[in-house]
């Protein structure tokens, strides 16, 4: 976002750059290109972990739930 | 927790031959898709099999079909296999001998790029190779993975 102070929440744009097949968000495409493979692989590994904390939160609230 | 890139790391620091190929080398091409397991093109002969042994072992590798059995690799076994499924405290590592659409271990090296990593090189299949290996695999989450690798090479010669 271009002339925004630097302290101000970013917003996510109302509408996203896709590729020709409409399925790629561009935008963190092309913010990914920008980082090195081995921070791509970090990336990588964040997101696995993020996803298997939720999947164990889940069934874990959903044990609660029965 | 699962930790690919230590397990990559820990391939290289064993002087493991090898190319990273897979959805692990598809995220470090830019790929935006998670990928859960580490695959990797090897050359298949014991001592190349003992190095990857020795990386993992203090991570009770395991066979991933048998996980009752202990990756303990005979002369025999490293002779015979095609592949190596493993399961470790890190993640799962896949070792395979070829990859589809693309061929064995040299035709692999040949189609990979060389990319430094912090901690030493690291083989990494070309993109445009890894486009071919997944549309070979087909599988729905390969056909995505092609779009975004396609948009990717788009993306890089602007």
């Amino acid at each position: 976002m271009k002339n925004s102070h630097p302290d101000e929440l970013r917003e996510a744009p109302a509408t996203y750059a896709t590729g020709a097949n409409e399925d790629i968000d561009l935008e963190l495409l092309k913010d990914n290109l920008t980082r090195t493979p081995w921070e791509r692989m970090l990336a990588n590994d964040d997101a696995l972990n993020f996803a298997e904390s939720l999947r164990v939160a889940m069934e874990k609230r959903n044990a609660t739930l029965k | 927790m699962q930790h690919l890139s230590e397990l990559t790391r820990r391939l290289i620091a064993a002087n493991v031959e090898f190319v990273l190929v897979g959805g692990f080398a598809a995220a470090a091409h830019g790929v935006l898709l998670v990928t859960k397991d580490v695959d990797i093109c090897c050359r298949f002969n014991e001592k190349n099999l003992l190095r990857i042994q020795a990386a993992f072992a203090d991570l009770h590798p395991v066979h991933r079909s048998r996980p009752d059995l202990t990756l303990q690799l005979t002369p025999e076994q490293c002779a015979s296999l095609k592949n190596l499924y493993l399961k470790t405290d890190l993640g799962v590592v896949d070792c395979l001998g070829q990859v589809l659409g693309v061929g064995d271990f040299d035709e692999v090296l040949k189609n990979s790029v060389e990319v430094e990593l912090p901690f030493g090189k690291c083989q990494i299949i070309n993109i445009e190779t890894l486009i071919r290996a997944k549309e070979a695999m087909n599988r729905d989450h390969d056909r995505i993975a092609v779009k975004h690798l396609k948009e990717i090479i788009k993306q890089t010669q602007k």
